[in-house]
C-alpha cells in the first residue's frame, strides 16, 4: 500500500464516521461532501477521470445541495430530534454494518477484473461508445428507473386539492366581497 | 491532441500570477463598474481619492481590512468563517483553464495554468463547489433573511446550471472534445461557434449571467427584500471576501464566453494571443454593466419560470438539432442557416409590439 493509498483510506474512513457521529445534520452533510471529494480523488487516481468528475458535479454538487436544502427549509439541522421510535438499535446497526462490509469484502475476494477495452485514462471519447453501444440495455434500465422513481415522489406528495385553492370560509368571504 | 507540459515550478508560477491579477483585476472591477454606473444615471460616481478616484479601491481595502470583524452570537462559529473562504478558493479555481494563446507564447511556456482534457468538466465542478461558499454563509449566519438569500441563490443557480449545461452540450458535440484549448482551435479552423450554435450561445450568456448573479438575477442579495442576502450577518474582510468571489465569478464567466463562443484568443485578422482576449473580456464586463444599468430584478417566481421553462428547453432544442446534425454526418453549414433563422425571428420578437389592448370595462 503506497502512502496516497494509505492516506486515501485514512480520509475515506475518517469522513465517513463523521458523516453518521457528527450531531448538527449540517455539518454531517459537510462532512459527506469531504467524503465524496476524496472518493473522486481515488477515481482520478484509478484512471477513471471522467467518473471522478462526474462525481464532484452529481454528488458532491447537485445531490448534497439538496440534502442541505432541505435541511436548512425544515431546520432540522439539530441533533435532538426528540423521540427515538428505535430504542437501543446502535448494536444492531452495527451489527448490520459490518455484516455488509463482510458481504462486500468477500465478493471482492473472488474478484478477477481483467482489462480488456482501451479506456485512455477514463476519457468520454472512450467511454461513449462503450455506454451507449454494449451497456445500452443497462443504461436506459437505469434511467428508467430513476424516472419511475421520481414519478412516484411527486405522485406520493400530490396534495388532495390545489394548493392555491381557498378553503370553504374564505369563498364565502370572497363572495360577501364581490357582492 | 498533445499539448506540451510546463514544469511545476512554471505552473506554480502562473497560478500565482492569476490569483494575483485576478483579486487586482477585482479591486478595479468595483471602481471601473461604479463610475459606469454612474455614468449611465447621469452623476459622477467616486472621484475623490486620487486622479479620477483611481485610488479608491485601495482606500476600500484599508477601510474594509480595518473594520470591526463581528461574528453575530447565534452563528455557526466555523462554517460562518469557512464560508467565504470557501467561495474565494472555488472562484478562483475556474479561471486558470482558459487559455489566452498558442502554445508557447507566454515566454516561451504555455498560456495556461491548466490544461485539461475534460476542461469543461472541471469548470462545472468547480462551479457547482462554489456554490456552498453562499449556501453555508446563510444558513450559519443564524438569521432568517440570510438563510432565505442563500435558499433562494442555491435554487437559482442549480437550475440555471441546467440550462448552462445542456447549452455547452452543442458545441461539445461539434468539437467533440472537452479540452478548451481543442474548442479555440476548432473555432480557429471552422469559424466561431456562436455562429454554428446562437441559440445556445445566448442561452449560455443568460445562465452564466445568472451563475455570477449579477443583476437581472442578483436575487440572493435583493436588498429590498432580504436586506443583504445571504452576507447580512458578515462584516469588514468576510464581507470584502464576498465581494471578492462575486467580481471573479463575473471576470470568469466574461472570459469564458468568448473562450467557448467567440473564438477565445483567435481572431479571423490579425492574430494576436492576449490582445483579442483581454478586449473580449472587457467587452463583456462592459456589457454585463450595461445590462446592470439597464435592467430591473426580476421577481423570483419569475426567475425560476425563465431558467426552467425557457432556457432550458431552448438548449435541449438546440442540442437535439445539433446531435441530430453530427449523427446523420449531414453538412455543418446547415447549422449556419439555422442559427440566422433563430436570430432572425428572436428580432422579429423584440421589433413586434402590438398595440395594447385596453383590459377591464369600456370607455
Amino acid at each position: 500500500m503506497s502512502p496516497w493509498e494509505a492516506l486515501a483510506l485514512l480520509l475515506l474512513l475518517a469522513t465517513g464516521a463523521l458523516v453518521v457521529t457528527l450531531r448538527n445534520a449540517i455539518h454531517a452533510a459537510l462532512a459527506l461532501i469531504l467524503n465524496f471529494l476524496v472518493l473522486a480523488g481515488v477515481y482520478v487516481g484509478l484512471d477513471a477521470r471522467f467518473l471522478g468528475f462526474i462525481q464532484v458535479i452529481v454528488y458532491a454538487g447537485a445531490i448534497v445541495v439538496l440534502f442541505l436544502f432541505v435541511i436548512m427549509l425544515l431546520f432540522a439541522a439539530q441533533g435532538e430530534v426528540g423521540f427515538d421510535p428505535l430504542v437501543r438499535s446502535k448494536p444492531l446497526a452495527a451489527l448490520l454494518a459490518l455484516g455488509v462490509a463482510l458481504a462486500l469484502f468477500s465478493g471482492l475476494w473472488g474478484l478477477n477484473l481483467a482489462f480488456t477495452k482501451d479506456l485512455q485514462g477514463g476519457l468520454p471519447q472512450a467511454l461513449g461508445p462503450l455506454l451507449y453501444g454494449d451497456w445500452l440495455f443497462v443504461l436506459l434500465a437505469v434511467g428508467f428507473l430513476l424516472m419511475a422513481a421520481t414519478v412516484v415522489a411527486v405522485a406520493l406528495v400530490q396534495p388532495t386539492r390545489p394548493l392555491d385553492a381557498l378553503r370553504p370560509e374564505e369563498r364565502k368571504e370572497e363572495k360577501e366581497v364581490v357582492r | 491532441m498533445n499539448y506540451p507540459l510546463d514544469p511545476y515550478w512554471m505552473a506554480a508560477l502562473k497560478a500565482l500570477l492569476v490569483v494575483v491579477g485576478l483579486l487586482t483585476a477585482f479591486a478595479f472591477m468595483t471602481l471601473i463598474e461604479r463610475r459606469l454606473l454612474a455614468r449611465f444615471q447621469i452623476r459622477m460616481g467616486p472621484n475623490r481619492v486620487g486622479p479620477l478616484g483611481l485610488f479608491q479601491p485601495i482606500a476600500d481595502a484599508i477601510k474594509s481590512i480595518f473594520k470591526e470583524d463581528l461574528v453575530v452570537e447565534r452563528a455557526d462559529k466555523v462554517i460562518f468563517v469557512l464560508a467565504p473562504l470557501i467561495g474565494v478558493v472555488f472562484a478562483l479555481l475556474a479561471f486558470g483553464a482558459i487559455p489566452f494563446g498558442p502554445p508557447g507564447s507566454f515566454f516561451g511556456f504555455q498560456p495556461w495554468v491548466l490544461n485539461l482534457d475534460l476542461g469543461l468538466l472541471y469548470l462545472f465542478a468547480v462551479s457547482e463547489m462554489a456554490i456552498y461558499g453562499i449556501f453555508l454563509a446563510g444558513w450559519a449566519s443564524g438569521s432568517k433573511y440570510s438563510l432565505l438569500g442563500s435558499l433562494r441563490s442555491s435554487a437559482s443557480l442549480i437550475s440555471y446550471e441546467l440550462g448552462l449545461g445542456i447549452a455547452l452540450l452543442s458545441p461539445v458535440l461539434l468539437v467533440g472534445s472537452l479540452n478548451l484549448n481543442d474548442i479555440v482551435n476548432w473555432q480557429q479552423e471552422h469559424g466561431w461557434l456562436a455562429l454554428y450554435a446562437f441559440p445556445a450561445f445566448l442561452v449560455y450568456m443568460i445562465a452564466a449571467l445568472a451563475e455570477a448573479a449579477r443583476t437581472p438575477f442578483d436575487l440572493p442579495e435583493a436588498e429590498q427584500e432580504l436586506v443583504g442576502g445571504y452576507h447580512t450577518e458578515y462584516s469588514s474582510i468576510k464581507w470584502a471576501l464576498f465581494q471578492m468571489t462575486e467580481y471573479i465569478h463575473f471576470i470568469t464567466a466574461s472570459a469564458l464566453i468568448p473562450t467557448l463562443f467567440l473564438g477565445g484568443w483567435t481572431m479571423p485578422f490579425w492574430n494576436v494571443p492576449y490582445l483579442w482576449m483581454f478586449l473580449k473580456i472587457a467587452f463583456f464586463l462592459f456589457f454585463f454593466i450595461w445590462i446592470r444599468a439597464t435592467w430591473f430584478r426580476l421577481r423570483y417566481d419569475q426567475l425560476l419560470r425563465f431558467g426552467w421553462g425557457f432556457l432550458f428547453p431552448v438548449a435541449l432544442v438546440w442540442f437535439l438539432v445539433t446531435a441530430l446534425v453530427v449523427a446523420l454526418d449531414l453538412p455543418r453549414s446547415y447549422l449556419l442557416y439555422l442559427s440566422l433563422a433563430t436570430l432572425l425571428v428572436l428580432l422579429g420578437a423584440v421589433m413586434y409590439s402590438p398595440k395594447p389592448v385596453r383590459k377591464g370595462g369600456g370607455a
